[in-house]
């Protein structure tokens, strides 16, 4: 029980004494049991009243402190510094909120708002009283950063964990790095091609001893917590040597009989089982897609470099922090939206961006020389029935970028924009000026008044209600239509369930605190970055990749965590496992152990995170949360009926 | 450089403590680098700090500001100086940067100031309140804003007296007229530039009447008159104070304009603007809301559902670009309009009209180098030198930009940048062990 009690009950200028008598709740609880000292402020948080708090607790000898001003949201760790610096532990600081739940939620009501000003700094003393000194929870970290995904933002984010002094696993899940940006070509914002910027991140990644990649390799197990995670990762080998000599590798991709959609572009041609990406893919070593292989063994005649005999394997690394950077997927059209899958010349932007690769001084489409092209925007984002409420926010910018592009490659390219309200936000609102100078067309409708694709005879007619020319009906005959498709979260996206991270609206990572914690998340120790957490072109993929970066840096860099020791603590004598409390903790917190012959039920404490869900679901009673005790609320509640 | 001027040594100089300074002077004093923040203004927040909510989340700024705020202020690795600036930036070599600190007088002793406003009181000056922007008055001697952070008084001299009023009257004495000017030299290994965004100044735009029309204000004052700390306690008319129940918002003020030399878009007041539309219809929720645009840009997360809602709402938003504003003798406003469904130029009556200014470069900082130029990019925010790659470097190694110094973003984007810069520094300061 403390016996030397110090509240603190502030004005906050005016927030609080307006509507609070703070002299009458001073009055009122100065003669609490166990209270020394009862002081009104006129900002506790000022740095001259904390200088004077410290001075009191190191004077007075205070064993407990209780503020009453603003929600602990603002201010609870403000003036668990203040115990600390003046050499108490921080534990025995309780915090009372008597603005947002009283000042501010009664201002009509003076006498009553200090009424319940008094009953909640009474329950706070109430509390105070039973405060224990606490430790924090000391767990050591390995100082090693899982990066899932090597596109743009986890070679990135390994780069700079490796530079700042990590070890750094990359794990792929194909067999090539450089995720979507490999597949663009030209790039919006700079000269600079898709293959260029992966050839020079690759090359970082590679000149790191300290960055491990792991290629056509997968998660498929998550243990532990915080500071030491145990990742099982599954390895599928690609068959090939590690030193294969490039003409014997032609051979072999020449002899394979096995043809199949090659999804690098999107479908629009097809690839051998054994296979690369482009010739000089990285890394740069072929693979097998066992997939598709039929063991035919005709390539293997041809080439000294394969290797059936190679077996999937699974690692286990030890890391402190996971960093997700696993993009996204393209938006597919479903069969017939807008023409797509049903009229030949209709294609995705991603389809049209490799189209536009392979044809150098004319614009080919299945025989056909392209002139009229027709974009089509917002294709599977702005949707007024379907689930993608969302804006996808690259599309725009990039597909002009590529019009413009496509207009100085080519002659006689007339581009027509179909679009729900051009987005080419920021900087990029000069390439829309620029494609409008060209000539470009651009028409509009509203989401709810989309285009209209038809085929007549062999022509593709386009038709719009524009409401830039007064809502005139307007018909364009296209060579080609190009569906300008957004961005969806990766189909596979398992990893998330394995990692228990919680989607948003979007069914994108969510992180904890939309505005200022962007990517982190409500899992401790798992950052999320790039277009996983949302659609994001490269630069911003990047200072996302960077930022997380950071924050897992941060968590391993000290070599040790220190957790809030407010978690829940099981009864071993009264608990006999039943299970309740693990179904009810949402961040599987408990270990079914045994114990003196029995199983009892263990909260592991780097998870636990002291929410309470699980107390009231045991039936022996058995759980209780230090710090906040059955015995604090009880007595904080008897604190909380007034006496009459 | 002169005999008694104090050194200082730190790791990294971060300029500007806004929300991206704030940042990134966090992340890298995690790392236990010693951090000097240097801020112009009186506290640091920057425009954050001054918000009413933020979108799309309608948190409310300041709530979730001044955490963050005393997190930096009270964090032993941060060193901050408040109302000072940074000159004559030197490279002596990789790693080894100078800079002169200058802490302009405040004439107040912030330490032992208690922010009691007793000589608030006193003080007989009254000037404009540049922090609530024009919208009320300040004494010469005054607190910035009620979360600032110091919160203490300052005192503007060049409107003071000297009458001494505040000196007789404050508790603690603090009071110091005989401050001057100080210099630092300060030595670093490193520097993070964080200097924000300058608002465009509608003055520019004569035909929109703001600065002669009364009831027409800028987006910032709205959003002071909308924020928890706000200056009158509801919305009101400057003209009249009565309170405003037909509002229109002028979307593109001074942004996507060549003739005013700014082609570019500024990111973020489409949907500051959706924002405020929402917040004043829960104020008050008889007034009209018509937003005039031209596109709306709700690009980011969450921000076209945001955009959704306020159409669901009720907020009438016209395709249209405002030509000219006229003033009635009641104060109402007349806005002729270019109205693009309808294809035709039409009138329409608002008792308000909030223009919403475009974010310009904050120029001035790349002055501050002297050997080594800090390179623009075309629209005068500080060029990223490998945008794609490395989004924080800037043309002179070891110096690096974080948020809407590099152009238009808002906060999550602010504080993503922010963080890419402390990542950056940390790698350039790791560099320097080798
Ligand atoms: C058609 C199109 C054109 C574009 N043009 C531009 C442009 O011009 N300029 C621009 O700035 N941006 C452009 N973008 C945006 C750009 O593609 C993205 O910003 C970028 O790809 C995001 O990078 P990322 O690393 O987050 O994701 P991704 O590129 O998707 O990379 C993710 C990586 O993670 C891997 N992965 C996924 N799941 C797992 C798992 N479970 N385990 C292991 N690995 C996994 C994937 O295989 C992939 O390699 C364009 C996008 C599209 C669709
Ligand atoms: C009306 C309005 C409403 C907005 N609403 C929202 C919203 O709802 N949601 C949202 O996400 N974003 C919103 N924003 C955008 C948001 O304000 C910015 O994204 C954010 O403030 C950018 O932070 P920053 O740190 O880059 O710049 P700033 O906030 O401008 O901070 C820069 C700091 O640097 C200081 N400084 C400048 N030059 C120097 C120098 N030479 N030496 C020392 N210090 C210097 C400045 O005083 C300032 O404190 C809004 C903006 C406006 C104008
Ligand atoms: S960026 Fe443009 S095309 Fe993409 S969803 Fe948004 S508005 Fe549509
Ligand atoms: S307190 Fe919450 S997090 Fe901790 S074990 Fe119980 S349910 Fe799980
Ligand atoms: S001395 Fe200056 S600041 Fe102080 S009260 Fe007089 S005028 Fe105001
Ligand atoms: S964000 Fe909206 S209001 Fe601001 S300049 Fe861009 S289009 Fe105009």
């Amino acid at each position: 029980m403390k016996q030397k009690i110090g509240v603190y009950i502030c004005h906050c200028g005016g927030n609080i004494s307006d509507y609070v008598d703070v002299e009458k709740v001073r009055q009122s609880i100065e003669h609490d049991e166990g209270v020394f000292l009862a002081k009104t402020t006129m900002f506790a948080c000022a740095d001259s009243n904390q200088k004077e708090m410290v001075e009191d607790i190191e004077n007075e000898k205070l064993d407990s402190v209780v503020v009453a001003s603003c929600s602990p949201k603002l201010h609870l760790l403000t003036f668990r510094a203040v115990t600390e610096r003046a050499g108490l532990n921080k534990y025995n600081y309780v915090h009372a909120n008597i603005r947002e739940q009283v000042s501010w939620a009664h201002s009509d009501n003076k006498e009553g708002a200090t009424q319940k000003a008094i009953q909640i700094v009474k329950a706070a003393i109430a509390k105070v009283r039973n405060a224990e000194s606490l430790e924090p929870i000391k767990v050591k970290a390995t100082n090693a950063v899982a990066v899932i995904g090597a596109g743009v933002a986890g070679m990135r984010a390994a780069i700079e964990l490796a530079e700042a002094g990590a070890d750094v696993y990359l794990i792929e899940r194909e067999f090539f790095v450089g995720g979507r940006v490999a597949q663009w070509d030209d790039l919006c914002i700079t000269e600079e091609t898709g293959k260029e910027l992966i050839t020079r991140l690759y090359d970082e990644v590679m000149k790191h001893k300290h960055v491990t990649l792991f290629t056509g390799a997968e998660v498929v197990e998550n243990k532990g917590s915080v500071g030491n995670f145990t990742l099982k990762v599954k390895v599928t080998p690609r068959h090939f040597k590690l030193n294969c000599i490039s003409n014997e590798l032609q051979k072999a991709i020449d002899v394979c009989p096995v043809e199949v959609p090659d999804e690098f572009n999107f479908n629009i041609t097809t690839r051998k089982a054994i296979y690369h990406n482009y010739p000089s893919e990285y890394p740069q070593l072929p693979a097998i897609d066992m997939k598709n292989c039929t063991r035919c063994g005709e390539c293997e005649k041809v080439c000294n470099s394969i290797d059936f005999s190679q077996k999937t394997e699974y690692l286990n690394l030890k890391v402190g922090s996971i960093l997700l950077a696993t993009g996204f997927d393209p938006y597919e059209p479903k069969h017939g939206e807008f023409g797509y899958g049903e009229i030949e010349n209709v294609v995705t932007f991603p389809q049209f961006k490799r189209i536009v690769h392979y044809c150098d001084d004319k614009l080919i489409y299945k025989g056909k020389e392209i002139k009229n092209i027709a974009y089509i925007y917002c294709v599977g984002s702005r949707q007024v029935d379907g689930e993608n409420k969302y804006c996808s926010r690259y599309c725009c910018t990039a597909n002009i970028h590529t019009a413009i592009t496509v207009k100085k490659k080519y002659k006689n390219i007339h581009n027509f924009h179909f679009n729900r309200g051009i987005r080419t936000y920021g900087k990029a609102e000069i390439w829309y000026d620029e494609s409008s100078r060209l000539g470009d067309i651009y028409l509009q409708s509203f989401e709810h008044d989309p285009p209209v694709i038809e085929k007549r005879g062999d022509q593709t007619f386009v038709r719009i209600k524009d409401i830039l020319t007064t809502n005139k009906e307007l018909e364009v005959v296209a060579d080609l239509v190009v569906l300008v498709t957004g961005m969806v979260p990766r189909k596979d996206n398992s990893i998330a369930n394995l990692l228990k991270i919680p989607k948003g609206r979007d069914n994108f990572f969510n992180e904890i605190h939309m505005k200022l914690r962007p990517v982190e998340t409500v899992i401790d120790g798992v950052t999320i970055s790039g277009a996983s957490q949302g659609p994001k072109n490269i630069m911003e993929s990047m200072n996302s990749a960077l930022a997380a970066a950071t924050k897992s840096f941060e968590l391993v860099a000290s070599g040790e965590l220190a957790l809030e020791p407010t978690v829940a603590k099981v009864d071993e004598q009264s608990c006999d496992w039943c299970g309740k409390c693990e179904e009810a903790c949402p961040y599987s917190a408990f270990d079914k152990i045994e114990k003196d012959g029995k199983f009892v039920a263990r909260v592991n404490a780097a998870v636990c995170k002291g929410c309470g869900m699980c107390l009231p679901v045991c039936p022996v009673n058995a759980l209780d949360l230090i710090g906040l005790t059955d015995e604090d609320v009880e007595s904080m509640i008897d604190a909380l009926i007034p006496t009459v | 450089m002169s005999e008694q001027m104090k050194s200082l040594e730190f790791d990294v100089l971060v300029i500007g403590g806004g929300i991206a300074g704030g940042e990134a002077a966090l992340n890298l004093a995690n790392l236990n680098y010693k951090v000097l923040l240097v801020e112009k203004e009186l506290s640091i927040g920057g425009k954050m700090i001054m918000l009413s909510k933020v979108f799309p989340t309608l948190d409310c700024a300041a709530c979730i500001t001044t955490p963050k705020i005393s997190e930096i202020a009270r964090h032993p690795n941060i060193t901050i100086f408040t109302g000072a600036e940074t000159r004559k930036i030197t490279k002596i070599e990789e790693h080894h940067f100078e800079a002169i600190v200058l802490q302009k007088p405040r004439y107040v002793n912030v330490t032992d100031c208690t922010g009691c406003q007793l000589c608030e009181q006193a003080c007989p000056v009254s000037v404009s309140d540049q922090y609530q922007y024009g919208l009320v008055g300040r004494k010469a001697v005054y607190i910035p804003f009620s979360i600032a952070s110091p919160r203490a008084a300052a005192i503007d001299i060049e409107n003071c007296t000297l009458c001494g009023a505040c000196e007789r009257v404050c508790p603690t004495q603090c009071i110091d007229f005989t401050q001057t000017e100080e210099e630092f030299l300060v030595t670093i290994k490193s520097i993070v530039v964080a200097t924000g965004f300058d608002l465009f100044d509608p003055l520019k735009i004569p035909r929109y009447g703001y600065g002669t029309f009364k009831n027409v204000i800028t987006s910032m004052q709205m959003e002071r008159q909308l924020a928890p700390t706000r200056p009158y306690n509801t919305i009101l008319r400057p003209g009249d104070g009565k309170m405003p129940d037909n509002i229109a918002y002028v979307l593109c003020t001074g942004s996507r304009d060549k003739s005013l030399g700014n082609p570019i878009c500024s990111q973020i007041c489409c949907m500051y603007s959706v924002k405020q539309a929402q917040l004043l219809m829960g104020a008050l929720p008889m007034a009209d809301i018509t937003i005039y645009y031209l596109h709306i840009r709700a690009f980011g997360k969450g921000f076209n559902e945001f955009y959704a809602q306020a159409q669901d709402m009720g907020v009438e938003f016209v395709k249209g670009k405002v030509g000219k504003i006229t003033e009635k003798e009641n104060g109402n406003l007349i806005l002729r309009y270019e109205d693009i469904e309808q294809g035709k130029v039409q009138e329409a009556e608002h008792d308000m009209v909030v223009l919403s200014v475009g974010v310009l470069p904050n120029q001035g900082i790349s002055d501050a180098f002297e050997n080594k130029k800090l390179e623009l990019d075309p629209f005068n925010f500080i060029n990223q030198a490998d945008i794609l790659a490395s989004p924080a470097k800037t043309s002179i190694d070891g110096v690096f930009v974080a948020g809407t110094a590099s152009g238009p973003m808002d906060i999550p984007d602010s504080i993503l940048s922010g963080g890419a810069a402390s990542a950056e520094t940390t790698s350039y300061l790791r560099r320097a062990l080798l």
